[in-house]
């Protein structure tokens, strides 16, 4: 070997090794764009149905007053039926970034699943999906986690759930170019916790939260028996359904999550932890136990929903109140990321509905003589707002957007571009998906 | 019969004599031993059905209490189960619960260590609702007979959280 070859081998052997840790498991050294306008983004669905009559065009006077600016009434029919919340301070959160006051859901059956569906794949679904399946467009969670530039660890991304039902499906797609290996984190704490009425215990304390342990030589011996069992047969399990999994570090951090959330659960920590006089709804809870993620796990990515408003089918009063508590939930929200070291200031957080409501009552008239709304796919059950919250230098602040703008596939995309991969997804992807909020940007 | 002939005969003779010598001795001998027939093919091969997760939280139950898991409880467990996403993470948290309840039915070490063949082949009964085969007995009894800290508790939760256990 002469010198000159000698040198170059040198060279590249060591140029290799320098790179190695950085390659991705996308087989790529580096993303291509690269270019992050923020490290976290949390996407609130603010769902259950909620229109806009009721949200943006203040009918019924300012149901959301951490939200938007103005101290309009409350209608005084209604009011008798509103719990006391506690007062805005400071100012309200449009200020903090764009508000689009006529978002759309612009196709697709206007159920909760689907719009729930449409906002966190990017893609709309033309027929009634199938509550039993997952969906077939990849999640942004499975964008995120196969695409992004800084990590793939599961625990940098969540997806945080008031109810279980379809919704545990959401955290990564059937599509075989993605899947399980980049799907979320999925927790429905109000399940975890299992609060029980008759009793006002919480049973998920009672069921998880005494785990036997074993010592790092226990696991060690353990470990070998499993060995020696599954070596034995032919089959391999990984998850109910193939399910995401957690590296051993990761999954210990989980658990000591839930252990502590239990524990401070029982320990009575919960009961009002807001210390409201208005009761804790289910949309509190949740927001509460994600807002707990939030300050363990600092996750890049994090969706949570709130539902509570649904009680508009039966009970047009309790609709109003319950868009009350969301709006409460939301600046809770806000004040934490804000309040978090590594998230605040590095955050945008964007807030939508995942459907509205019929224009048109249905029959069921509540105590205060107010008729309930469905969604049944009317033009009204379809418009919907969006809320763009983030840095000064990133995000427009105080920008209101009044004309028709913005659908809830374009948050996907906006996501994606926020967090620097969007180039990365491939065109057939891109393709199928909504556009880039860019009018947020400042 | 002239020369050339005779040398025909013998040479023809002398080349059958050395296919027939060559043939005898590639002939294979069979040694038969005093062990029985011993499958090769690995375990559970039959066992393709993934228990859902309702199946799977009642066996736990019924074979770590020797009873019948009440509905309240299933019920909780399986919210609980639903709630999580990672199912590695909250089966092994629910099977560590139910392994810490006092009441379950464990065999003490003592019985364990002075009855190794006997706790293995039931264990294997058990949870896997088949004997071990010879391998297994003798590879599970070894790791056992040589880790003095391994406990019913260990070997019960190494099954239980086992790949065949997951399947019928």
């Amino acid at each position: 070997m002469d010198r000159r070859s000698f040198i170059k081998k040198i060279g590249l052997t060591g140029a290799g090794l320098i790179a190695a840790p950085y390659i991705l498991p996308s087989q790529r050294l580096f993303a291509k764009t690269g270019t992050r306008k923020v490290n976290h983004v949390v996407f609130c669905l603010f769902a259950g149905g909620v229109r806009n009559f009721e949200s943006m065009q203040k009918a019924e006077g300012n149901l959301m007053p951490n939200i938007l600016s103005g101290n309009e009434g409350i209608s005084s029919d209604i009011i008798g039926g509103m719990e006391i919340l506690p007062p805005r301070s400071g100012l309200a959160l449009q200020n903090y970034g764009t508000l689009f006051k006529e978002f759309r859901y612009g196709n697709g059956p206007t159920g909760h699943f689907n719009g729930h569906t449409s906002a966190m794949t990017g893609a709309y679904t033309s027929t009634e999906l199938n509550i039993r399946e997952r969906p077939s467009a990849p999640t942004i969670f499975e964008y995120y986690r196969k695409h992004n530039s800084t990590s793939h660890s599961a625990l940098n991304s969540w997806w945080i759930s008031d109810s279980l039902g379809a919704y545990p499906a959401l955290n990564y797609s059937k599509d075989s170019n993605y899947g399980p290996a980049y799907g979320a984190n999925f927790l429905q704490p109000l399940s975890i916790l299992n609060f029980n009425t008759n009793n006002f215990t919480f049973q998920g304390y009672a069921e998880l939260a005494h785990p036997k342990e074993f010592n790092v030589s226990e696991k060690a011996s353990i470990n070998k028996i499993k060995a020696h069992l599954d070596g034995f047969f032919a089959g391999k399990y990984n998850g109910i359904d193939g399910g995401i999994t957690n590296t051993d570090f990761d999954r210990d951090r989980i658990n000591t999550f839930i252990n502590t959330i239990l524990t401070q659960a029982n320990a009575g920590a919960y009961n009002n932890p807001y210390g409201l006089t208005a009761s804790m709804n289910g949309d509190l809870y949740n927001m509460f136990i994600a807002e707990k993620v939030i300050q363990e796990f600092k996750p890049e990515l994090l969706v949570v929903n709130m539902q509570s408003i649904d009680v508009g089918h039966t009970n047009f009063t309790e609709y109003c109140n319950n868009i009350r508590k969301a709006d409460y939930a939301l600046a809770t929200l806000w004040n934490t990321i804000q309040s978090t070291p590594g998230m605040a200031n590095d955050t945008v957080l964007i807030v939508a509905p995942e459907i509205g409501r019929n224009l048109n009552p249905n029959s069921l008239m509540d105590s205060f003589g107010r008729y309930a709304l469905d969604h049944t796919g009317d033009q009204t059950s379809r418009e919907i707002f969006c809320l763009m919250l983030g840095p000064t230098g990133i995000i427009r602040q105080n920008q209101t957007i009044s004309s028709v703008a913005g659908e809830s596939v374009d948050i996907v995309p906006t996501i994606a571009d926020l967090l620097g991969f969007y180039d990365d997804i491939p065109l057939q992807y891109r393709q199928q998906m909504g556009r880039v909020l860019t009018e947020a940007y400042v | 019969m002239n020369t050339l002939s005779i040398k025909i005969t013998y040479y023809i003779i002398f080349i059958s004599t050395l296919i027939t010598l060559s043939f005898s001795s590639c002939k294979k001998k069979e040694y038969i031993y005093e062990v029985n027939d011993e499958s090769i093919t690995k375990e559970g091969v039959n066992k393709s059905t993934l228990k859902n997760n309702t199946e799977f939280i009642s066996m736990v139950y019924s074979d770590l209490y020797g009873t019948t898991i009440p509905n309240a409880k299933l019920t909780n467990l399986s919210l609980e189960y639903d709630a999580c996403g990672d199912k590695e993470l909250i089966e092994d948290l629910i099977i560590r619960n139910l392994l810490n309840d006092p009441s379950v039915q464990l065999p003490t070490k003592l019985y364990m260590d002075n009855n190794l063949d006997a706790f293995i082949d039931n264990t294997y009964k058990k949870f896997f609702n088949r004997t071990p085969n010879e391998m297994e007995l003798w590879n599970l009894k070894r790791i056992i007979q040589e880790d003095a800290s391994i406990t019913p508790e260990m070997v019960y939760y190494s099954f239980l959280t086992s790949d065949e256990y997951r399947f019928y």
